[in-house]
């Protein structure tokens, strides 16, 4: 929205797809598929290319495996029409939380939420 | 003196006893010899090798300097001083050699090991050895021993040096290290793989010039560059050895022992060494106030208005607990008599005199053990009650002086005479014959269990009496850190503890832990650990342990030695001379004193020796009264070694060696 995105569009490639991408989908891309998180995923004619074009800031751990595995031509059909197997035991995917601020802090970091584990190097002596 | 020969190291020509060897010349000399195997304290192996110097004129071969003397070299054709070179081609072919043969089955542990930063391997292969190695073929590794909870083991990293061996053997009296096998299949190995069952084992932590020993209640926590070192001194027991406290941060570390010849020599107890881990647990870092017979958390000021309030106007008794420095007793003191009261250090109930520090303290020092001919131990068992005085006395045993034991028999890890067990035994010895004792240095040492009973007083002047006849130096050996300081401040009450508590309504007690206290008077505790003394108390005032303030101590001989702060005190804990002082200023009988320093200067004024720092001041013999003694038999001054004090009860260490003491003697007894 505004001007402020339209630049921040125009001259980052982390803000949705950059402006190559846009026009080369316009001409080339066949659409196959979206996933749950709102990417769309192309391909061209001759299925020479497959590319995904990220519904939001673009993060390659975005991608989960089922759409991953077709991206990389691990596997041709599409997980829309014949998804992997998945075990019950298995976990939503999730992305990378590196350096966002859900990323996981150990106990005692000061980025830990709430006050740091209070530290003794004694123990007190308490009556009865 | 004509045993004195010349010799000639490095060019420089210096004038030596035949009789030392050559690395004790060249240390005279001001050359520094590497070594591995030779200790001074120790017999002379020769087996590491690093020693090697070379002899002008001798053998065209390396001579170990550590096990050659210096009248064993044979001068020049025109008389002149043997020559000996320690920066020699030779001797810098041969020291590499030597290191290379040592790394071959050396691991390449490091960075992983407790010993890395004081290594003495690790410093002498930087200085003396080459930087590979030729050797190719597999490595050799070695079992691990277990040798109790104290000394960790890693013997791969072993260089076979038996400064171990050598230590237990000679120094701590027992017998379950040994060396066997040959060449390469040499191992450093426990009898049977029994446990060591000394209370000196600390010791060859300190001796291993390697990692192969190492200690196990410090493993892994610190590294010694990391570490703020204190010199100061230990208040396990009445010796006073002199110890470096290790701390990081406000926690202690490690205990070492510092060198001092007139006291510990180089060694120290297990108990001193591996205390530690007592400082930090059951402390008392809070005042505590009683209210409805519940203790509650408190601030300083309710705590000391609640003292102050239960002082005033009634009659205190104040005791001197056994790890008190002589500034908090003589703070006490003045604190106590100047509500008039009284005070009392002899807690125990030991019947020393008052002011007569020649039977308190006796007129001999430590060091007169060395060169005594002949020691009568009465009613004292100093394996117990100062195991480091103990191997002094073993070492006194091993060069010829004849030891004599009236009291409870006991393994002493040296022979003796047994003369008795009691009173009778030390009254039998007035009627020996004394001849061969005249004219030889000898030595009495009386304990505290021999003191502590109603007629202790009639013992001590018999056994002063005994030092007379025989033209012995007498010895008193305490138990507790304090006594000696508290006596020479005169910190006593006549009539003893019995008098002392004779109508008292309050009882300020200072860290005495030891003592039963009626259930009808007002206690204030003040003191470092909740133990006995804290249960019972209706005000606690937290104080400084050992290692958190700075202090006097008066060894049992009567040396007045510094104790320094390694590490603050927990909590609101504070120094025990400056609660005395805050507390007096409560009571409107302000103490003459704002700083450690104007209480040290008040201090000496009243007692002129105890500015003398690390000097024995000679006590004029003053003889007591001959009285008659009971009949019974001499106890044993200490029950538990490991268990003595409020620091060492809260130590888990001191309680697995307790309780390890006590499966051991049960043992022995089940066996026969």
């Amino acid at each position: 929205m505004g001007i402020l995105n339209s630049l921040l569009k125009a001259v980052t490639w982390w803000n949705g797809a950059t402006l190559n991408t846009v026009i080369y989908t316009r001409r080339k891309g066949q659409k196959v598929g979206e996933d749950d998180q709102g990417n769309v995923f192309y391909r061209n004619a001759d299925d020479s290319r497959r590319w995904v074009m990220f519904n939001g800031e673009v993060e390659a751990s975005r991608i989960s495996p089922d759409w991953h595995g077709w991206l990389h031509r691990t596997f041709d059909d599409l997980p829309s029409e014949k998804p992997l197997k998945h075990k019950d035991w298995e976990k939503p995917h999730q992305e990378n939380l590196t350096g966002s601020a859900l990323a996981y802090a150990p106990a005692g970091s000061i980025r830990a939420a709430g006050q740091p584990a209070e530290r003794r190097d004694y123990e007190a002596w308490v009556p009865e | 003196m004509s045993n004195l020969r010349k010799i000639n190291i490095d060019g420089t020509e210096i004038e030596v006893d035949g009789a030392m060897t050559l690395i004790q010349a060249c240390e005279e000399a001001g050359v520094e010899i590497p070594r591995f195997c030779y200790h001074e304290r120790l017999s002379i192996a020769g087996n590491c090798r690093m020693c090697l110097v070379e002899v002008v004129g001798g053998p065209p071969k390396p001579a170990a300097s550590c096990a050659m003397q210096v009248r064993d070299l044979r001068p020049g054709p025109e008389g002149q001083a043997p020559v000996v070179k320690t920066n020699s081609p030779m001797v810098k072919k041969a020291r590499e050699g030597v290191m290379e043969f040592m790394l071959i089955n050396h691991p390449l542990d490091c960075p992983i090991c407790d010993q890395g930063g004081e290594c003495d391997l690790q410093d002498q292969a930087m200085a003396y050895g080459i930087s590979g190695s030729r050797f190719t073929e597999a490595k050799r590794a070695v079992d691990d021993l277990d040798l109790g909870p104290l000394v960790s083991t890693t013997m791969t990293r072993c260089i076979s040096c038996t400064r171990c061996v050598r230590f237990t053997t000679e120094v701590a009296g027992i017998a379950q290290m040994g060396q066997t096998g040959r060449g390469e299949d040499a191992e450093i190995t426990s009898y049977l793989n029994q446990t060591l069952d000394s209370n000196l084992q600390g010791n060859i932590i300190d001796l291993c010039p390697v990692g192969a020993l190492t200690s196990k209640p410090y493993a892994f926590t610190a590294r010694p560059w990391e570490l703020t070192k204190t010199e100061t001194i230990d208040v396990m027991d009445a010796l006073g050895s002199n110890i470096r406290v290790d701390t990081k941060g406000r926690e202690v570390k490690r205990i070492m022992p510092r060198n001092n010849d007139g006291v510990n020599e180089e060694w120290i107890s297990d108990k001193s060494r591996f205390v530690w881990d007592g400082l930090r647990r059951q402390r008392l870092d809070r005042p505590y106030v009683r209210v409805d017979g519940k203790l509650k958390p408190a601030t300083w000021p309710e705590a000391l208005s609640a003292a102050a309030a239960a002082m005033k106007g009634k009659k205190v008794a104040g005791l001197i607990g056994d790890l008190v420095p002589v500034e908090a007793a003589y703070a006490l003191k003045q604190l106590v008599q100047g509500l008039g009261g009284n005070v009392e250090c002899r807690t125990d109930n030991a019947r020393l005199p008052i002011g007569n520090r020649a039977a308190y303290a006796g007129t001999a020092c430590i060091e007169d053990i060395d060169s005594a001919k002949a020691i009568m131990l009465i009613g004292t068992n100093p394996r117990e009650e100062a195991p480091v005085l103990n191997a002094r006395i073993r070492k006194a045993w091993a060069n010829g002086a004849k030891i004599g034991v009236v009291g409870p028999a006991a393994d002493l890890t040296y022979e003796y005479f047994h003369l008795g067990t009691g009173r009778e035994g030390l009254d039998a010895l007035h009627k020996a014959d004394h001849a061969d004792a005249l004219g030889k240095e000898t030595l009495v040492i009386v304990g505290q269990g021999a003191l502590r009973e109603a007629d202790g007083l009639a013992v001590l002047a018999n056994a002063q009496k005994f030092a007379a006849e025989t033209e012995s130096k007498l010895l008193v050996l305490h138990t507790a850190a304090s006594r000696v300081g508290a006596m020479d401040i005169g910190a006593v009450t006549t009539g003893g503890i019995e008098a002392a508590f004779d109508g008292a309504e309050v009882v300020y007690n200072l860290g005495a832990d030891e003592v039963s206290i009626d259930a009808g008077a007002f206690v204030i505790y003040q003191g470092s650990h909740g133990d006995r003394g804290a249960h019972r108390a209706d005000v606690i005032l937290p104080g400084a342990a050992y290692t958190e303030e700075n202090g006097l101590f008066v060894n049992t001989e009567g040396r007045p030695q510094l104790a320094m702060r390694a590490a603050f005190a927990p909590g609101e804990a504070k120094e025990n001379w400056a609660i005395l002082r805050a507390l007096s200023a409560e009571l409107d009988a302000k103490l003459a004193y704002d700083s450690l320093a104007q209480l040290r200067t008040a201090l000496i004024a009243e007692v002129p020796h105890l500015a003398k720092i690390d000097e024995v001041p000679v006590n004029e013999d003053a003889a007591l009264d001959v009285e008659p003694m009971g009949k019974a038999d001499f106890l044993p001054a200490v029950k538990d070694f490991y268990l003595t004090n409020p620091i060492a009860r809260a130590s888990e260490v001191m309680a697995e060696l307790s309780a390890a003491a006590k499966a051991r003697a049960g043992e022995k007894i089940a066996a026969e």
